[in-house]
């Protein structure tokens, strides 16, 4: 047993000193070479999200392709709601002194402050993914650019495609986000203006948590209380899989028209088997990367920063490859 | 005195089953088709891994123990399954054995902490909700894997209306009452729980009970993993967050003391069962979020309330 312990320490020990030599290789070595080159740190939320974790990798991808032109220190917190931690990267980002900082922040208000912060240092910061609020920014007089996709026009173009397979007076229904999150919101008040300017029928408004597990439950007892039921709009892909494994159980797949947001893998597949009426893509794997862009950019021309949005495009049976 | 426990079960019963049919009343008055075939099926068919994760819990909470990470091997047990599945194509029985498996192991690795070192349990379980969380997101790649049909018949598969989760939920709470009521196993972890000390001197193996406990918890954690997938048909790293809170609200419900010694794995069924009627009756009635959390928290005090007075009588 002790032996297995003393295997398990050191097995430990090596990787945590292998982990430490990547790092210093990374960080150190081009620095000798070429000691003017950017460095960008990418702060992401929940990395155990596959959403954020394409997010990573594509800009990953892009560094690689670009190394020349900039360095990348790429870090997340574990869950989408440790705020506290996540103030904590941007200051470890800080004093690891990079030139620019692009963050998906995990609460649109208390990450302003420790950016502020960055940029009274002089670093360039950038939003990508969750905008900050624009209330706060305005108090603190302060402005930081947002790179990103309109939420609530992505939401109403699937609200738009999925009137024109509805009447009018159709009663359909909604499963939310996490009431609290931005993109949730949005995605809501896209849904909500697609139906209405359709003239549909919105019996119910329930919150689904991003959750599948949540979502299927929900969805199973909506279904039974509004057997009439024409479509469920949900503003995700993981709570539009619960809700079609939820009509699967009840066996009405088919007769109620799903639509989710975000077009992740499973849902891709999803559609192209016409379990699901449609999804909208934005792009996650370049998200990251026109945050990164538009950081190069404001470090190499000095231009004034502004907002820039980023496509977002339906995922239906007649465009999925 | 055999006459007495019967007359204690059946107010426990009573007790219970009462808070059951109130909520059922208020719904169906309140609703237009909660008081339907329709709803009752659906219910039964969302419970199963809820009942299976409540009842491993059960003894956990019995031997005044706790178990914080059902939720995290819920997780790694369905990854293990979606991976067995999709990508070696293995035969549904030996994905669902690598799985069960799994959960056993992460259990006998809580258990062994627990009685070797005399750690508490809130911290090995603790330690387990994490890493066996990141195991998750080690096997499935971070990424919602879906399965497919390979694992929807688990769930179609059905007797007279109710489905195979379903009956097999029910076989795992009658055997977990069996083994506590009828066994040697099940009286030692009454024992355990009433009073350790007592129980090691009276000579019973405390802690070969305690390890077989967590085992049993961790291979049910995992075993729900199997039916929650076969639910969605995907395996997804984010699921059972928060599962473990859920058990336990549900096995205090029943009545089981957060102390020990004292519980019933039947009485958890109806904790589960009164708190998914709880959350469907919500929804049919359209409540909003804020004000579903307040009733659920609500309904929770009030239940363990009623406990502490129905165990005066």
């Amino acid at each position: 047993m002790k032996k297995i312990f003393v295997t398990y320490v050191l097995m430990i020990t090596v990787l945590l000193v292998s982990a430490c030599g990547k790092q210093d290789n990374g960080a150190v070595q081009p620095e000798t070479k070429a000691p003017e080159k950017p460095r960008i740190a990418l702060v992401m939320k929940s990395l155990a999200n596959e959403f954020f974790l394409t997010m990573e990798e594509g800009a990953k991808a892009h560094q690689a392709a670009h190394a020349e032109r900039y360095e990348l220190f790429a870090d997340g917190i574990k869950d989408e709601l440790d705020v506290n931690r996540q103030i904590q990267l941007v200051e470890q980002m800080l004093s690891r002194r990079v030139n620019a900082i692009v963050i998906a922040p995990a609460d649109s208000k208390a990450l302003v402050q420790v950016c502020q912060r960055a940029m009274e240092a002089g670093v360039v910061v950038i939003n990508i993914d969750n905008k900050f609020d624009a209330d706060v920014l305005a108090e603190r007089g302060i402005h930081i650019p947002f790179v990103g996709p309109d939420n609530r026009k992505g939401a109403r173009m699937a609200g738009e495609y999925l009137a024109k397979k509805l009447q009018p007076g159709d009663p359909v229904a909604i499963i939310e986000g996490v009431p609290s999150a931005y993109n949730g919101i949005q995605r809501l008040q896209g849904f909500r203006e697609a139906m209405d300017a359709a003239g549909m029928n919105i019996v119910a408004s329930q919150v689904g948590d991003w959750e599948m597990a949540k979502a299927n439950q929900v969805v199973s007892a909506l279904i039974t209380e509004q057997p009439g039921l024409k479509a469920l709009l949900c503003a995700n892909d993981s709570m539009a899989l619960g809700a079609v494994a939820a009509l699967r159980s009840a066996g009405k797949l088919g007769q109620i028209h799903v639509i989710g947001f975000d077009a992740i893998t499973a849902a891709v597949e999803m559609v192209r088997k016409g379990e699901l009426l449609a999804t909208v893509a934005q792009y996650a794997d370049q998200l990251a990367v026109y945050g990164i862009e538009a950081a190069l950019h404001l470090i190499e021309t000095g231009a004034a920063p502004e907002d820039k949005e980023t496509p977002v495009e339906l995922v239906s049976a007649e465009t999925v490859k | 005195m055999y006459g007495r426990y019967l007359l204690r079960s059946l107010v426990d019963y009573i007790g219970l089953a009462a808070v059951l049919a109130l909520l059922i009343a208020a719904f169906g008055f309140a609703t237009d088709y909660f008081f339907t075939w329709t709803t009752f099926r659906t219910i039964a068919n969302q419970i199963p891994d809820a009942v299976i994760l409540a009842t491993g819990m059960t003894f956990v909470l019995i031997i005044a123990g706790i178990d914080l990470s059902v939720g995290s091997v819920l997780a790694l047990g369905g990854a293990v399954l979606g991976l067995a599945l999709v990508r070696w194509q293995a035969p549904l029985p030996v994905a669902i054995l690598a799985c069960v498996g799994v959960g056993i192991l992460c259990g006998a690795v809580n258990g062994f902490f627990v009685v070797r070192w005399q750690l508490p349990a809130f911290i090995v379980t603790l330690g387990m909700l994490e890493a066996a969380r990141g195991g998750a997101y080690l096997v499935t790649g971070s990424k919602t894997q879906y399965i497919g049909t390979g694992i929807e018949w688990i769930n179609r598969g059905n007797f007279m209306g109710l489905s195979l989760p379903f009956l097999c939920a029910m076989l795992v709470v009658l055997a977990g009452q069996f083994l506590l009521s009828y066994t040697t196993a099940g009286r030692s972890m009454y024992a355990i729980g009433g009073n350790e000390e007592a129980a090691r001197l009276s000579g019973i193996a405390v802690g070969r009970v305690k390890l077989l406990v967590y085992m049993i918890c961790g291979g049910l954690a995992s075993l729900a993993a199997v039916i929650h997938c076969a639910r969605l048909t995907a395996a997804d790293p984010n699921a059972g967050i928060g599962y473990e809170l859920q058990a336990i609200a549900a096995v205090v419900i029943g009545g089981t003391s957060l102390m020990g010694g004292r519980g019933k794995v039947i009485n958890t069924l109806f904790g589960v069962i009164i708190i998914a009627v709880l959350e469907s009756g919500l929804v049919q009635i359209g409540a909003q979020e804020p004000l579903k959390r307040l009733v659920t928290g609500g309904i929770i005090v009030a239940a363990v309330i009623i406990d502490y007075y129905r165990r005066k009588i």
